[in-house]
């Protein structure tokens, strides 16, 4: 079976269409707004916003597309490196287990897109995801997969829980808590294998949270999370908490998250600037 | 009757303003609207699908990009997305020139279940004007508005089944619905 596949081949039928970051970030358009009004400003995903059932709609599918790209990626790390020498057995026995906990992610995705209204194929599909598990180090899928990709994932799922507790809707709110509790394991597994390798090689641990880093602003364009309310995503800090990360890693990525945001907020006034 | 788009050229997205005007066209006369002038003015710089009515002549559509995109390609225009976009507007204005909708508050004063119950209203006419309604979709956005209950789904099967309805009667199931569960 062939190693080390690339994000073009991924295997999709005819519903699903996939763009890349070059694509996402061609689109100059932006929900966030220059309005400093908090009434104008806030983007969270709420059931008070006035979209809120599209908006939770849309970050569903962005979810279940997410979950197969994540089962793609671990599955990739159980079969790309050989077990002892480049990869130990009990991490491809932790990567496995995520891939049980990812299909079974995909599954109660599908049922949630139902059960709001979605179709499978509705939103297009970001392969940023699995292009973050594309590389030859496993330490470096680690950070870049379980610790900033998941990381997302936590915050993700925490927006996605508290708006089924708002709203009433006990399916959303039960299955995004179950589903919370499955991405901090995968996180932790992520922070312990890091650490567990990379012990007594600290050039290699600074390349790993170097990519990280990278993963993380790319996760964060445009200021799509961060902990201002004009971000859709919010960032879960209790449950990165319980998921590994430090408070001081913790604040480098709200700052880094916020930086994208102040950043997107100027490039739009630049280009109202430009259009008027 | 005129119907006009602007701008007629965009730089944000991939839309086409002539055939936004000839589904618009069509809808109008679906709609008996024919003896207004309609202008539809497309907001290309957010991805957002918030869409309003100002009233005058000609009456004026705000509408924002993401109304009519297909979200599966972005930027692209999707004809099944700008036919329902137009189709839950154009009915809104149909309603605000009837008697039966004199009542209904002014735009900005709708509360998230008024929004809700008229959206419904609209789109369950689309649905029998052979246009591709996901029910689903309207079910769920109605529920969040009205609760996850057996009242609240009641209180949508009504309006969806119904044709002629006043702001009042739509108001009422609404209210008698949420009333139920309290």
């Amino acid at each position: 079976m062939r190693k080390f596949f690339p994000v073009e081949d991924l295997a999709r039928d005819e519903r699903f269409n996939q763009i890349t970051m070059d694509d996402r970030m061609a689109d100059q358009r932006t929900a966030i707004t220059t309005d400093s009004r908090p009434s104008r400003a806030a983007n969270r995903i709420v059931p008070s916003r006035g979209d809120a059932s599209d908006a939770a709609r849309g970050l569903m599918h962005g979810i279940f597309v997410g979950e197969i790209q994540a089962l793609e990626g671990a599955g990739r790390t159980c079969w790309d490196f050989t077990t002892g020498e480049e990869a130990p057995f009990e991490l491809k026995l932790d990567m496995a287990r995520q891939c049980w906990d990812e299909a079974r992610h995909v599954e109660i995705s599908i049922k949630l897109s139902d059960w709001m209204g979605s179709e499978i194929g509705e939103y297009a599909e970001n392969t940023v995801l699995f292009q973050a598990a594309c590389s030859n180090d496993p330490v470096l899928r680690l950070a870049g997969v379980n610790r900033a990709l998941e990381g997302l994932a936590i915050d993700v799922f925490t927006t996605m829980k508290e708006f089924g507790e708002v709203a009433g809707d006990q399916y959303l709110e039960f299955a995004e808590d179950w589903m919370l509790a499955d991405e901090v394991t995968h996180v932790k597994m992520g922070s312990d294998w890091l650490r567990k390798i990379t012990e007594n090689d600290p050039e290699r641990r600074k390349k790993a949270l170097d990519f990280q880093s990278v993963v993380d602003k790319l996760f964060s364009y445009g200021g799509t999370r961060s902990e201002s309310q004009e971000s859709p995503i919010g960032l879960a800090r209790r449950f990165r908490e319980l998921a590994g990360f430090d408070d001081q890693e913790i604040d480098v990525i709200a700052d880094l998250s916020l930086a994208a945001l102040e950043e997107r907020k100027a490039a739009v006034l630049e280009a109202q600037a430009a259009h008027n | 009757m005129t119907v006009e788009v602007t701008p007629t050229t965009f730089t944000y997205v991939y839309f086409d303003s002539a055939y936004i005007a000839r589904i618009a066209q069509r809808l109008i006369g679906l709609f008996h609207l024919e003896n207004h002038n309609i202008r539809i003015d497309v907001n290309e710089t957010t991805p957002l699908a918030k869409m309003h009515i100002e009233f005058g002549d000609p009456i004026v559509i705000n509408i924002q990009s993401g109304a009519f995109e297909d979200f599966s390609r972005p930027r692209q225009q999707s004809e099944p997305a700008t036919t329902q976009s137009l189709g839950r507007i154009l009915l809104k204005v149909r309603d605000r020139l009837s008697p039966e909708f004199a009542n209904a508050p002014a735009y900005e004063d709708l509360t998230l279940v008024q929004v809700a119950i008229w959206e419904t209203y609209c789109v369950a006419r689309l649905s029998r004007h052979d246009i591709d309604i996901n029910r689903q979709r309207w079910l769920y956005n109605f529920r969040n508005r009205h609760g996850f209950n057996d009242a609240s789904d009641r209180a949508f099967e009504k309006i969806w089944s119904s044709n002629d309805l006043t702001w009042e009667q739509l108001q009422n199931i609404s209210d008698t619905a949420i009333a139920l569960v309290q």
